[in-house]
């Protein structure tokens, strides 16, 4: 798919938000036949307002990067004299935001952070006016001129900075899923024994995942027990000892009982001075303990070998 | 009391993440005090809990995070703002098991015994100041 076309839709990109922009930014028609009217000064410079653009660029370290050959540059180069003559169209309609949108991306794409392309539209408006300062003999005119690139310039970085912004807002959607699909792993421990290791901050949504996620598979397992193993949540206040607790309850309506391990000493204090009851848990501080406990539930124990068994002793046994 | 203010934080509300910015600050603070490894869990839980409650009652608010000294002793304070529907029955509240929001109601009241210091002052229709200190013995 298309991703500047997702950003139309995510920054709401329609005819009603391109007048509101337009409206809020002045650029009116007057001003659009304005620069169409320049067309012939735009190709006129064309190329000498790229070549200094371009000094601009390769003569910084961090902009140079980005043109690692001459092939590169010379692509760029043809591109960006397109993108100035495209300022010259005197159109400013959804197929000239979607080609905006279009460069923001592929700038975004390549890393190339909002300050260049702020700092790059500063050199641009700084080319232009000193070109239509010395072709116009009327300041007057030269000055609405410039005004009217301004606008449009400044049109463009605003949709260029909330592509960036989209874009990376997009990425951290992505990267919270992940985290919330790796945080609430349900291992099996042994048969009809459930392990969910907790780690990090319980929000109200991860709360709700980890009360799904342990009724799924307690009824997938058909498991007979669950531990659920708090040494990774650094605060148990009120909220995540509330979702523990209902999970346990819910755990009990399936039949299955659940352990909690991995209580320290200083969470076990401030759970009781919070006064909250978790009476309806088993509670163990070590994950061992409680592994010990769920195979006693389900009618096993874990037993030493001695070297005077025979070897084909199983070392967990059927109680 | 002679107390100094040595650090001073103002912390935004606004969403179920500022919970977990504000709790870190608290705990941190109450780590530069020199609190044990017990003190720090309470701070850190109580932060945790009222800013819960700034967030699920009044939707946003701010928190200050402040840095004591009172002669030898050190101290966390955090004060908690907001402007929403505030506490018809501040007593009823703090005595526990009270809750409007289908929770076990002892946010309050609990970390009222979390902490050194605890102060309610709630005007229906107005908002809430929720205020606790933890001080080190001296």
């Amino acid at each position: 798919m298309d991703d500047h076309r997702k950003y139309m839709r995510v920054l709401k990109l329609d005819e009603a938000e391109l007048a509101s922009r337009r409206a809020f930014f002045e650029i009116t028609d007057e001003d659009l036949g304005r620069l169409a009217a320049l067309r012939p000064f735009a190709e006129k410079y064309t190329d000498a307002i790229v070549e200094q653009f371009y000094e601009l660029l390769l003569g910084h370290p961090e902009t140079k990067k980005f043109f690692p050959d001459a092939a590169t540059v010379k692509r760029v180069k043809r591109s960006q004299r397109d993108y100035f003559l495209g300022l010259f169209a005197g159109k400013c309609d959804l197929a000239y935001v979607e080609d905006r949108l279009r460069v923001g991306k592929a700038h975004e794409h390549i890393g190339l952070s909002t300050k260049w392309y702020h700092g790059a539209y500063r050199k641009y408006l700084q080319l232009i006016s000193h070109y239509l300062f010395q072709e116009l003999n009327d300041v007057g005119k030269a000055r609405e001129a410039v005004d009217s690139i301004q606008k449009l310039v400044s049109f463009d970085t605003a949709l260029a900075t909330d592509t960036y912004l989209a874009a990376k807002l997009d990425a951290i959607e992505r990267h919270q899923a992940a985290i919330r699909e790796l945080s609430t792993p349900v291992i099996r421990v042994h048969h009809r024994i459930l392990l969910m290791p907790l780690v990090g901050a319980i929000d109200s949504r991860r709360a709700n995942q980890v009360m799904d996620s342990v009724l799924l598979k307690v009824v997938e397992a058909q498991a007979k027990c669950i531990i659920i193993d708090i040494a990774g949540v650094p605060v148990v206040d009120t909220k995540v000892a509330d979702s523990l607790v209902k999970t346990t309850a819910a755990v009990h309506l399936l039949g299955a009982e659940t352990i909690l391990t991995g209580i320290t000493a200083q969470v076990a204090r401030t759970i009781v001075q919070l006064g909250v009851d978790i009476s309806t848990m088993h509670t163990l501080s070590r994950l061992a303990e409680g592994i010990e406990l769920a195979l006693s539930l389900v009618g096993k124990s874990i037993q030493s070998t001695k070297r005077t068994r025979k070897p084909s002793k199983r070392t967990v046994k059927r109680g | 009391m002679a107390e100094s203010v040595l650090e001073h934080h103002e912390m935004q509300i606004q969403n179920e993440d500022d919970i977990v910015l504000v709790r870190r600050k608290a705990r941190d603070i109450a780590q530069a005090c020199g609190f044990d490894i017990f003190a720090v869990s309470a701070v850190t839980t109580a932060a945790s809990e009222l800013a819960r409650n700034v967030w699920v009652h009044a939707g946003q608010g701010i928190a200050f995070v402040e840095r004591l000294a009172d002669g030898a002793r050190s101290g966390v304070r955090v004060v908690f703002k907001d402007e929403g529907p505030g506490i018809p029955d501040v007593e009823r509240v703090l005595s526990g098991g009270y809750s409007t929001a289908k929770s076990m109601g002892l946010g309050l009241s609990g970390s009222r015994r979390l902490v050194d210091e605890f102060s309610i002052e709630s005007t229906v229709g107005q908002g809430t100041t929720v205020t606790f200190v933890k001080w080190t013995p001296y």
